[in-house]
This record gives structure tokens, C-alpha cells and sequence, in this order.
């Protein structure tokens, strides 16, 4: 325990950046606390997200990865800290939030689409924060729109299935709807969270270089949860290791050793034992 | 930890108070029914006293007149209309205050009790109540009976969609809120596709017993079949009644048959 708060105050240096200047995700000392039974999620978490960096967050479940994801567009309320997207903290005003999370795209476990309608409405459900209300009541988009769609679908290879109903593809196909939904968005960043838990090895790769090749062809940083530390070794440019809540490790996989893994995994199975 | 499978060892014997407890249950429940026999002045006697009268009233009824046929179609196809456009009113009314008072639409507390209070009220009042109402204010015909149904169905349809709703997966709800869209752009990207083919198969139910309802609005004067049919039993003309009974439970009978065969069609 006391090993990690040392490496935690190396990461403290993060200070709210310059405008435009810097890294495009800021992440200040957040930390979440359940007010039920006191859980604390995350505490203190700090690092900064370069533009166009795959960043791969490392724990074994319930070290606060997902949480840590979500607090970042805010689909969870952090207790502590702030998020900063260019220089610009996030708040939880409505419009500014709105605007906030256009700009960050997010990938789910489940894939988490709707899988009666079409993967070309899926896909332009991304597109919904730039138009007005009235639209989304005819299901009308304009041509900039489609036209964003089909390009996000042909950039995950999925340009021939546009019309189908979400619900006939594979896991795979339907992961990288989800992608080319967090594309259509045209983001800074995406948010992946655990994309490929529910895939099997071979379309979990194949999920991950899409998503690798997203951050290095268009400069949009990834930040991606895994548990899986080979996947995170063959993928990551920079991992960050989370322990029960906290930052333990933060540095490219050549730095990530057994010893560190230990750390990660092994305070767990402490944990555990109690 | 693992999984208890032994229904037998988890659940104790019932004790002494729990059996005493079901025989207090089962007197006051037959007490209750002793009592309400007696308000109803419930007597199996007079029943099988009136056989006769009741056989009498049947045999009359035979052979239908088929000459009350004549004229009967305006009247049909009228009574199908108030069906359909109260179902329709119903759906205009249900969706928005279903969509407010669903428990995982967030709205605010007071939006939320107020449309439940809505559909509530809408729902307990019959469409028969409603119809005496609607005809004293927009006059005899089919409008009002429409009007009724849709403002009772759409209290039961609202109350419907709020629980398909409810049940909704939340997850793509979740997606959509993360691009940055907004509430409503969600309920019409995630919530809607969801719901609609149970919003699809309560309203071809729902417009079955409209169908049903209607007729009974017609007696009434909110227009209809059931007009007809309760012309002809205060002129006595028992056999023309019984004309018109058939060609209302045809009508029934095709319009669950073309109901089912749609719903079973769409909720795939």
C-alpha cells in the first residue's frame, strides 16, 4: 500500500493545462466514493492523454477502470477532482456537457447498440448531438451526415453491411459499429470500455487494431480497459495500472515488469484473502 | 458457495400460526362472499324459476330476421371506425404521459406522479362514463363514442407503454446519452425502436376490444352497430336482435382473427 501512494505523487505533477496547448484529456485527482457502504472506486487518480496516444488502463475487475471511464463524459459523477478535454474542464452544465461529449467517443463490453434498427441508424446516432431535436422525430439526417456514416462504416471494413438489421451481425461486426458510431462523432477521443471482454481472441486482435489504427491514421488518443495484460503488451503505447482504485503504475509496456504486475494483480488476491 | 438446489431444505414447515393464520384467511374470505351473496340478493331459486321466461324470450329470437340486415353496414362500418380512431386518440394520449411516468425516463418526481395521476384517472373512469359524457357534449353519432374510447384506452395504453418502457435494455440508452445526444434525440434512437413492437401489438389488442367496446357505446347513442342493436330490442323485434347479434360476433370473431395473425406477424 504504501509503495503506490509514493509512485501516486509522481503523478500529481498534472496541472490544469493551457489552452489548446498540451495533452487533449486531462485527468486531475479524481476519485469516486459510493456514499453506499463507503466504497471508494478510484482515489486520486491523475494523468494526462497526448493527442493521437493509445493508452491502455490495466486491472484486474472492480479496480475502477470502468469507473475511471466514466467519469471522464460523465456518465458517472466523480466526488473528487476534474477532467479537462483541450484545456476546457468538463462540468456537469447541460450544454456544456453536451458539447463535451460530442467530442469523446465511447465503446462499450456489450457493444451496447440498438439491435432493431439498421447499422447505418446506428451508426448515425453519432451524428444526433450536431442536429436539432426535430430531425431525430423523422429519422432524417443530411447528406454531410450519411456521408460521414458510410465513410466510419468503410473505415472498419463494414461498408457492405449497411443496411442490415444491428442484430444479424457477429460480436466482432457489431463492436466495430460501435467503433464507427464513436467515429461518426468525428471525436478527439474515444473511451473503450473492456471492447473486447466479450469476444473471443482472434476478433478481440482484430478489434484492437481497428482501434490502434484509428489513434495512429487520425490522431484520436484511445483509452482503452483491459484486464487482459498481453493484449495491453501488444497494444498499448503507454499503460497505466490501477489497483483498487489508484494509480500504480504509469509508463510504456517495456516498463511494465513482473514485478509491477504483481502489484497489480497481486494486491488483489490480498484483498481477496481478507 | 454454492447453489442451493434443495427447495425442501430451505423452506421451513409451515408452523401452527402460518396454518392458523390461512383458516382465518379462508372464514373471512367466505364470509365476505356469505355477506355480498346476501346484498346481491343472490337466489338460486328465482333463477330456475325464470327458466322459462328466459326460454321464452330466446325462442323469439328465431329464426333471425335477416331483413335488419339491411342498413347494417354504415352502421358496422362505423362502429370499426370508432375503434380505430379511438385507438389512435388512445396512442396520441398514451405515449407522451407513458414516456413521462416510466420510472427509468428520469423525469422529475412531480411530471412523473402528476402523468401517472393522468393515466390513472383516464383508466378507472369506464369508456361508458366517458361516452355519457362525450355525448352530452359534442352531441349523438360516432365522434364522441371514439372519443371515449380513446380517452379511457389511452389511460390504459399509457399505463402499458410506461411498463414496456420500463422494461426496456438500458444500455444503449446509455450509448446514445454519451455522444452528447439529448432526451428526446435518446427516446427516438434507443427507447422507441425498442418498445415498438410491443407499442404495435397493445394497440391491435387494444383496438380488438375497442371493436368489442364499441358496440356497447352504441347502445348509448354514441353511434354504431350497438345503436341499431338496441333499436330493434325496444321495438320487441326480438328475431332482427338476434340478426344483429350474429353479425357482431362475426365481426368479433375476423377482427381477433386478422388481429392475431398481424401481431404475431410483427413481434418477431
Amino acid at each position: 500500500m504504501n509503495m503506490n501512494v509514493e509512485i501516486d505523487h509522481r503523478a500529481t505533477k498534472a496541472t490544469a493545462p493551457e489552452l489548446n496547448a498540451g495533452p487533449v484529456v486531462s485527468i486531475v485527482n479524481i476519485g469516486k466514493t459510493y456514499a453506499r457502504g463507503n466504497l471508494v472506486a478510484l482515489s486520486d487518480v491523475s494523468f494526462d492523454v497526448g493527442r493521437g496516444e493509445f493508452i491502455v488502463i490495466l486491472g484486474p475487475s472492480g479496480a475502477g477502470k470502468s469507473t475511471l471511464l466514466r467519469c471522464i463524459n460523465r456518465l458517472a459523477e466523480p466526488t473528487k477532482g476534474r477532467i479537462y478535454l483541450n484545456g476546457k474542464e468538463i462540468t456537469d452544465r447541460r450544454r456544456e456537457l453536451r458539447d463535451a461529449r460530442r467530442q469523446i467517443g465511447m465503446v462499450f463490453q456489450q457493444f451496447n447498440l440498438v439491435t432493431r434498427l439498421s447499422v447505418l441508424l446506428n451508426v448515425l446516432s453519432g451524428r444526433l448531438s450536431y442536429r436539432p431535436t426535430w430531425r431525430s422525430f423523422f429519422y432524417s439526417f443530411t447528406r454531410e451526415d450519411r456521408a460521414i456514416a458510410l465513410e466510419c462504416l468503410e473505415m472498419v471494413g463494414l461498408g457492405h453491411k449497411v443496411f442490415q438489421r444491428a442484430d444479424t451481425l457477429s460480436g466482432g461486426e457489431q463492436q466495430r459499429v460501435a467503433i464507427a458510431r464513436a467515429l461518426a462523432q468525428r471525436p478527439n477521443v474515444i473511451l473503450a470500455d473492456e471492447p473486447v471482454a466479450s469476444l473471443d481472441p482472434k476478433i478481440a486482435r482484430q478489434v484492437l487494431k481497428y482501434l490502434k489504427e484509428i489513434s495512429q491514421r487520425l490522431g484520436i488518443s484511445v483509452i482503452c480497459n483491459l484486464h487482459q495484460v498481453d493484449f495491453a503488451r501488444e497494444y498499448a503505447e503507454r499503460i497505466v495500472g490501477l489497483c483498487q482504485g489508484q494509480k500504480i503504475f504509469d509508463g510504456p509496456p517495456s516498463e511494465l515488469t513482473d514485478d509491477i504486475l504483481n502489484k497489480i494483480y497481486g494486491m488483489r488476491a490480498e484483498a481477496d484473502g481478507d | 458457495m454454492s447453489r442451493v438446489t434443495d427447495y425442501a431444505a430451505v423452506q421451513p414447515a409451515p408452523t401452527l400460526a402460518d396454518r392458523a393464520k390461512f383458516l382465518a384467511f379462508l372464514l373471512i374470505a367466505a364470509a365476505f362472499l356469505g355477506w355480498s351473496a346476501n346484498a346481491l340478493e343472490l337466489s338460486p331459486g328465482e333463477l330456475i324459476h325464470s327458466m322459462p321466461v328466459i326460454g321464452r324470450y330466446l325462442a323469439r329470437m328465431f329464426p333471425p330476421d335477416w331483413s335488419a340486415l339491411q342498413g347494417l353496414w354504415d352502421p358496422t362500418v362505423d362502429t370499426i371506425c370508432i375503434a380505430l380512431w379511438g385507438t389512435v386518440i388512445a396512442s396520441i394520449i398514451g405515449l407522451p404521459l407513458g414516456i413521462l411516468a416510466a420510472k427509468n425516463m428520469n423525469s422529475p418526481a412531480v411530471v412523473r406522479l402528476t402523468s401517472l395521476t393522468i393515466l390513472n384517472v383516464l383508466r378507472s373512469i369506464s369508456e361508458l362514463i366517458w361516452a355519457i359524457f362525450f355525448v352530452a357534449a359534442v352531441g349523438l353519432g360516432p365522434f364522441p363514442g371514439a372519443l371515449a374510447l380513446g380517452v379511457n384506452f389511452g389511460g390504459i395504453l399509457g399505463r402499458l407503454y410506461a411498463e414496456a418502457i420500463e422494461n426496456v435494455d438500458q444500455k444503449p440508452l446509455e450509448a446514445l446519452r454519451a455522444t452528447g445526444a439529448n432526451h428526446l434525440q435518446t427516446i427516438m434512437f434507443a427507447v422507441l425502436p425498442q418498445v415498438l413492437p410491443q407499442i404495435v401489438s397493445y394497440n391491435l389488442y387494444w383496438f380488438e376490444v375497442g371493436v368489442r367496446s364499441a358496440t356497447v357505446l352504441g347502445m348509448i347513442g354514441a353511434g354504431g352497430i350497438g345503436f341499431e342493436l338496441v333499436t330493434t330490442i325496444r321495438l320487441y323485434d326480438f328475431r332482427q336482435t338476434s340478426a344483429i347479434l350474429i353479425v357482431i360476433l362475426l365481426l368479433v370473431t375476423v377482427i381477433d382473427r386478422v388481429s392475431a395473425i398481424l401481431r404475431r406477424a410483427i413481434v418477431k
